[in-house]
């Protein structure tokens, strides 16, 4: 007599019950893939504080020719930073006027009064004190560095915020996978009770409960990495067209190239190997409870 | 073989049996018979390896179900089929789905095969074409037949029922005693728990031999032609006893 294959034996036995427990976990992994997704992004308020913040190293003037270009190329290479661009006086004084209007006479009094600067901005996981410490530290032993603003009096309440808002939305992001587990749980419990006759039946005619539940954990946790790579890629394709489709959310989100980064693609493995792993411990545990409502 | 030594059920501080002897051979069509209340779906399913007696043993071809090894008692279970008095719905709640289950623990079938089979085993009880039908709304007789043939399905070499008879009701007693005569013949063991013996039946059961409450006949099996499809391991009809005293 040949072991018969016990592998999907909830979608023979119940397959409308099956069916409808898979609608609403791909419907329940979609959205936490998509709260993942533009978690990994964002950094929680990272990305958002991270393009509002700058380091500025303002110049001596005169600065002999290609020196400014060549710091601000140095400074781009440190690991903290995302750019650095070198503002030449004249820029700078058509920044000045763009932002101050009604001032052109300025210069024709006493020369150009705005110096030359680097504008530097950091990356969103790297906006951390010691970062920016690191920075100004490099920049300020320059010579032809005049001063360095890295608003140090703020900068205590802005870590702060950081903290705060990614306490909030890893928190929160925590607990709607805890709620989902939780419907994971009670699915599974709910289909095991439902087909407990069944399992008693193929029991009691020599098939071993311990191959029952692990073949139906096995099959739980194939079906659930499957589900689970259904979740990510069609919220990735949502984020990657409304990133492109609204570009301001690039501000607080990040660019859709970043969706590809290996960084963000390991994240996703590890998501999906535990999408699995929820799976099959919530069918073991389903199987389980089923058993002692049997006894 | 089946057989059982000294068997013992102490039940709510009571001993409802104790020192239980009994054979049965195979190639027979054997009845227990008892009282209300005397244990005899508990005796089946302690002869069928699903719960441990208090006391003695059971033994299925030279191996004990309870102390041996766990494989042994697997496989034996797994050459069973067992109509019980009472059985909770599967999930699928139709006719089908009993077959469909019953092929599962033999080790999966083919759709098509299955179908034929269930429809050729569904007429065979009296319900062709009732593999739709919802088994909450079958009648006691209907639900004992479906489940028979369910279990027919898979060949089983031992088929216990339990109540089958009085549940199947009187129009359909001598199909199911031609229908084990013809399994008995083919070299499987039926082994049934009734209330009482029917009385036609009882004309070729003799007296029967009693063992604790119980009362165990073995019902006259036709010898099967020369060169008929009995097994070679199956005995005649003369061999066996009922009980050992």
């Amino acid at each position: 007599m040949s072991e018969p294959s016990l592998l999907w034996i909830d979608w023979r036995l119940a397959p409308r019950l099956s069916v409808r427990d898979s609608l609403w976990r791909v419907t329940f992994l979609t959205l936490v893939s998509f709260a993942l997704l533009v978690l990994l992004l964002s950094g929680g308020a990272d990305r958002f504080l991270a393009s509002r913040y700058a380091i500025t190293a303002v110049l001596r003037t005169p600065l002999p020719a290609g020196e400014g270009q060549g710091l601000a190329r140095k400074v781009a290479g440190l690991q903290p930073v995302r750019s650095a661009v070198y503002k030449d006086p004249e820029a700078a004084w058509k920044d000045f006027l763009l932002a101050y209007p009604g001032l052109d006479s300025l210069p024709a009094t006493g020369g150009n009064p705005v110096p030359g600067y680097i504008e530097i901005r950091l990356r969103p996981e790297r906006l951390t004190a010691a970062d920016i410490g690191r920075v100004t530290s490099v920049l300020r032993p320059v010579p032809y560095v005049e001063k360095v603003l890295a608003g140090e009096d703020q900068l205590p309440r802005l870590l702060r915020v950081k903290r705060v808002a990614a306490v909030l939305a890893w928190g929160g992001g925590g607990v709607f996978v805890a709620l989902f587990s939780l419907v994971f749980l009670l699915q599974d419990r709910i289909r095991a009770s439902a087909l407990a006759p069944d399992f008693a039946f193929l029991e009691g005619r020599g098939v071993p409960a311990g191959r029952l539940a692990v073949s139906r954990a096995a099959g739980a946790a194939v079906s659930g990495f499957f589900l689970a790579v259904i979740g990510v890629a069609v919220s990735g394709a949502i984020l990657r067209y409304l990133l492109v489709r609204v570009p301001t959310l690039e501000t607080l989100v990040g660019p859709p190239d970043e969706l590809l980064l290996p960084r963000t693609a390991a994240a996703v493995a590890g998501y999906l190997l535990c999408a699995a792993l929820l799976a099959a411990v919530s069918s073991l545990n389903g199987f389980r409870a089923a058993r002692a409502g049997r006894k | 073989m089946i057989e059982a030594f000294r068997l013992g059920v102490y039940s709510r501080e009571a001993t409802l049996w104790d020192g239980v002897d009994l054979v049965f051979d195979a190639g027979s069509v054997w009845v227990v018979t008892g009282p209300a209340s005397s244990g005899k779906t508990l005796l089946l399913s302690i002869l069928r390896g699903g719960r441990q007696p208090d006391a003695g043993d059971v033994v299925v071809s030279g191996e004990s179900l309870y102390r041996g090894s766990a494989n042994a008692a697997r496989s034996f279970r797994a050459s069973c089929g067992h109509v019980p008095e009472r059985f909770v719905d599967p999930a699928g709640q139709t006719v089908g789905n009993l077959f469909r289950l019953s092929a599962i623990a033999c080790g999966g079938m083919r759709d098509g095969e299955r179908r034929e089979r269930q429809s050729h085993l569904l007429s065979m009880v009296g319900l062709a074409g009732a593999e739709g039908w919802k088994l909450p709304t079958l009648s006691t007789s209907e639900r004992v037949r479906a489940a028979l043939a369910a279990e027919l399905l898979r060949g089983p070499r031992v088929l216990f029922g339990d109540g089958v008879v009085a549940g199947a009701g009187i129009p359909f007693r001598e199909m199911l005693g031609g229908l084990f005569r013809a399994l008995a013949r083919e070299g499987n063991t039926i082994v049934l728990a009734e209330r009482h013996l029917p009385d036609r039946w009882a004309t070729t059961a003799g007296e029967g031999k009693a063992a604790g409450p119980f009362r165990v006949y073995r019902l006259a099996v036709p010898a099967p032609p020369a060169g008929g499809a009995a097994r070679p391991d199956a005995p005649g009809d003369g061999g066996g006893q009922g009980t050992e005293e």
